[in-house]
């Protein structure tokens, strides 16, 4: 009985007409909220229209992006050259055979590959092999039809590299984590994250000027020299065919 | 009763091999975020347990060097298996009885850990580094020993029987 009083209260259409403007209210509250705050936005940008920047920093602006893009115009021209030209020498440096990878182990003591193609096919001992964007590691042993595979990223892996416009050289040092560390032999290098690392002309066991990865992080307190980390070109986990340089 | 299909040194003919192609193909779905049991210790655990030391020693050493083959670095995990080997051999007697399947697991457990654990001896004889794979060890023990009371039970129970058909 009492409950029914109660509704009959709540409902009583004399104190629903004495307090309309609160529905009223909590009505356009909910419609603010489905706009999500439309109107609101709507009239500050009206409200503060007066202050708005002027014309003279918005011209400013539309020079300085325009700038922006000449010089990334000519830097990707450069970029666009020299990879031409990069690609080039590598077409021009030998026979690349494509092989499968049939086994991965990429996690523990050891990085290696195996592929699916040996020496019935001229795989030898020693053969540099890639993955799309870059080098993978080198051939370390070979059976008649499977050759394997030792990463960079093993930590018997040593590679002599530069980064681009041998700016400075270092060793490549596999560590058993996806990113090798990179060690250089100079004691002032100017290095910086994003920095291409390549294969150095040094190294007699890879041909020179193959894109190896990026610099990640660069630790400059390192002693005697600073160090890096290196963020491979070419995704290992990902990879299923390779390229061996016969 | 019939006669079993396999004699035990079929089955651990076959079941070495097995690991072997399983090592190789390490499947995604045998992985738990990317880390894979320590197939190895899981095989050679329920074999000493029932056959012996001797015999335990042996399919270590055998399965020890398959496996170095298989990884091209020069690692050994012969000496190791060989004394896992011995070591979980000497459950066999009733001196010292598997009382319950967590002992299986505790011997997975620190089998794993020494496996890993030669391992970086070695790289750290031949003064390389690979430090991010001491976590590894660390998730893949825990794997194995969370593996291995389900997994090696059964196994026992396998070679028990053959052993005891074949009779010893």
């Amino acid at each position: 009985m009492a409950l029914g009083r109660r509704l009959r209260r709540l409902l009583d259409l004399r104190s629903l007409l004495v307090h309309w403007p609160w529905l009223v209210l909590l009505l356009a509250l909910g419609l603010v909220r489905l706009s999500k705050g439309a109107a609101v936005v709507d009239l500050y940008a009206l409200l503060s229209r007066p202050f708005w920047p002027g014309t003279a920093q918005s011209e400013w602006l539309r020079q300085a992006q325009h700038l922006e893009d000449q010089q990334k115009i000519s830097l990707l021209q450069g970029q666009l050259n020299q990879l031409k030209a990069d690609s080039a020498l590598r077409e021009q440096q030998g026979d690349w055979l494509t092989a499968a990878v049939i086994s991965r182990r990429t996690e523990g003591w050891w990085q290696q590959l195996e592929l699916g193609a040996g020496s019935l096919e001229g795989l030898h001992y020693g053969a540099v092999v890639t993955g799309p964007g870059g080098v993978l590691g080198r051939i370390a042993s070979v059976t008649p039809s499977t050759a394997r595979v030792t990463l960079l990223t093993d930590p018997s892996s040593r590679v002599g590299v530069t980064l681009k416009g041998s700016r400075g050289q270092g060793l490549l040092v596999g560590e058993g984590t996806s990113r090798p560390r990179l060690r250089f032999l100079d004691k002032d290098v100017e290095v910086q994250p994003g920095d291409v690392v390549l294969t150095s002309a040094a190294s007699s066991l890879y041909p020179a000027n193959l894109i190896v990865g990026v610099v990640q992080t660069v630790n400059s307190q390192a002693l005697p020299a600073p160090d890096a980390l290196v963020q491979l070109a070419a995704p290992v986990d990902a990879i299923d065919w390779v390229r061996v340089l016969r | 009763m019939g006669n079993l299909p396999l004699s035990r040194y079929q089955a651990l003919f076959i079941s070495g091999l097995l690991l072997l192609f399983l090592s190789l193909a390490s499947p995604w779905w045998l992985k738990l975020n990317g880390v894979s049991p320590s197939w190895v210790v899981l095989w050679l655990l329920p074999w000493a347990v029932v056959e012996g030391p001797l015999a335990g020693a042996l399919a270590g050493f055998g399965i020890g060097v398959l496996l170095d083959s298989l990884q091209g670095s020069g690692l050994t995990a012969v000496p190791v298996l060989v004394l896992l080997g011995l070591w979980w051999g000497q459950f066999v007697s009733s001196r010292r009885p598997l009382e319950r399947s967590t002992t299986l697991g505790l011997l997975a457990l620190l089998g794993s850990l020494l496996l890993n654990g030669s391992y970086a001896l070695q790289l750290y004889w031949r003064g390389q580094s690979a430090f991010a794979a001491w976590q590894l060890s660390l998730a893949q023990a825990l794997f194995t020993a969370l593996l291995a009371p389900m997994i090696c039970s059964l196994l026992v129970l396998f070679w028990r029987r053959r052993s005891l058909r074949h009779g010893r």
